[in-house]
């Protein structure tokens, strides 16, 4: 029977980026982080137009907010979750659009466009073909090698349903990664 | 041993490679007492460093626009805009007040009754001891006449519904230039048609009628001309038949 392995304190664990610093919102780090800004968006939207709208109206939202506010964690988080609140702002107004737009259209507007389907079948194979919410989690961990914290803040949920959504996003990976295709990949390559 | 003996938080920060090297030690020790765990993991690992590799190799297109410099001039602009059009706005608002009051101002000082000059001119031409007009004719002498003073206004108002002929005219003055009265006479009574320019400011009247006293005019405008019917208000408003070359009725 070996120990258990004690559980790190998340203060324990910082990862590297996290302290990419940050006191404050100089152009050079705005530079600095903006390919970071610009890959988190482009995998949000999948339409690198609509990505870099969402990256500048997220830097004019800082810009503008800077002077008066500064964030808790560190420059790069704060940049991540107001492009993520922005991102979600707007998939309910194009859902509340799309809405209006299937009772005057019909049905036949809600189908995936091509380009998504072509995005989703793309380079990232099975991680594109994850729901939004899995493939954001994802992303800000492994890619961005964000912190645990810092991404339950992002997300305004509790450290705890991180470890576990986590849990789940990188088993539905494998799963797709395996062929053993679920709903939304049945759904896309239909 | 099971899954249970570790958490989530330990087996995604020994894949994402947060554990502190003692931590990582008692991990592997236990992973190796695990190989089902330590394949699932493995591939967990596996899986994140695909996708930092594919992260890495996208190509993100130069976009100018997003440089800072770019987002900082774009909001000065946009602040630069937005003070302008609050200041536009502030104009507006002061100039339409300005300009609502001097025209309550205006109002007020130009609140002068319509046609009351056509009052006077019946007043003065239409009673008893009327001064000699300038002409004395029929109808269509006295409608040449008027056609010398006033070009192309409407014609003379044929009033015979109510036994009314011109028999008269005279050229009056006012501010804005040459008027005239037109008496009319009927068995008992004497009425007027008055023609003039629009009052201050090009003012046309809108169709109506008004009494004065013991008078009742009906007025309109038409062919850059202001015009009245003037009579004695005990039977009612005189009304104009339609004339051949009349507008208006």
């Amino acid at each position: 029977m070996l120990e258990p392995v004690r559980m790190p304190t998340d203060d324990a664990v910082p990862s590297e980026d996290d302290a990419v610093d940050a006191d404050d919102l100089s152009d050079a780090v705005v530079r600095q982080l903006l390919p970071r800004l610009r890959r988190f968006a482009l995998h949000l939207t999948r339409e690198s137009e609509s990505a870099d709208d969402l990256v500048q109206s997220t830097l004019e939202r800082a810009l503008t907010r800077w002077p008066g506010r500064r964030p808790e964690g560190n420059v790069r988080a704060w940049l991540f979750t107001i492009l993520y609140r922005q991102f979600l702002d707007s998939q309910r107004q194009t859902r509340r659009y799309s809405r209006l737009r299937d009772w005057f259209a019909g049905s036949e507007a809600t189908a995936p466009s091509a380009e998504r389907e072509a995005i989703a079948r793309s380079a990232l194979g099975a991680f594109g073909r994850l729901p939004e919410s899995q493939r954001t989690l994802l992303w800000l961990v492994s890619v961005e090698d964000m912190s645990y914290k810092a991404v339950a803040d992002l997300l305004d949920v509790p450290l705890g349903t991180v470890m576990s959504r986590l849990s789940r996003a990188r088993s539905a990976l494998r799963d797709l990664s395996e062929g053993k295709g679920n709903e939304p990949c049945l759904r896309i390559l239909k | 041993m099971t899954e249970r003996a570790i958490d989530d938080l330990t087996r995604h920060a020994f894949v994402d490679g947060r554990l502190s090297p003692e931590q990582r030690q008692a991990m592997h020790a236990y992973l190796r007492a695990n190989p089902d765990e330590a394949q699932k993991l493995a591939s967990w690992q596996s899986d994140a460093q695909r996708l930092r590799d594919v992260a890495s190799q996208e190509t993100l297109h130069p976009n100018p626009n997003l440089d800072p410099d770019a987002i900082r001039a774009r909001l000065r602009a946009r602040s630069r805009q937005r003070l302008a059009m609050a200041a536009s706005f502030v104009m507006t608002l002061a100039v339409g007040g300005l300009a609502g009051w001097s025209a309550h101002d205006t109002v007020v000082a130009n609140h002068v009754l319509p046609m009351q000059d056509a009052m006077q001119a019946y007043r003065l031409f239409a009673s008893a001891d009327a001064p000699q007009p300038d002409v004395s004719a029929g109808a269509s002498d006295l409608q040449r006449w008027l056609d010398t003073h006033f070009a192309h206004a409407e014609r003379l108002p044929n009033l015979s519904a109510s036994g009314f002929k011109p028999i008269a005219a005279r050229l009056l003055a006012t501010d804005q230039g040459p008027a005239a009265v037109v008496i009319y006479e009927n068995a008992n009574e004497r009425a007027t048609f008055y023609i003039r320019p629009p009052g201050p400011g090009g003012k046309f009247l809108p169709q109506g009628s008004r009494r004065d006293g013991d008078l009742l005019a009906r007025y309109w405008s038409g062919q850059g001309y202001n015009y009245a019917v003037v009579s004695s208000g005990d039977d009612g408003v005189v009304q104009p038949l339609a004339a051949p070359g009349t507008t208006r009725s």
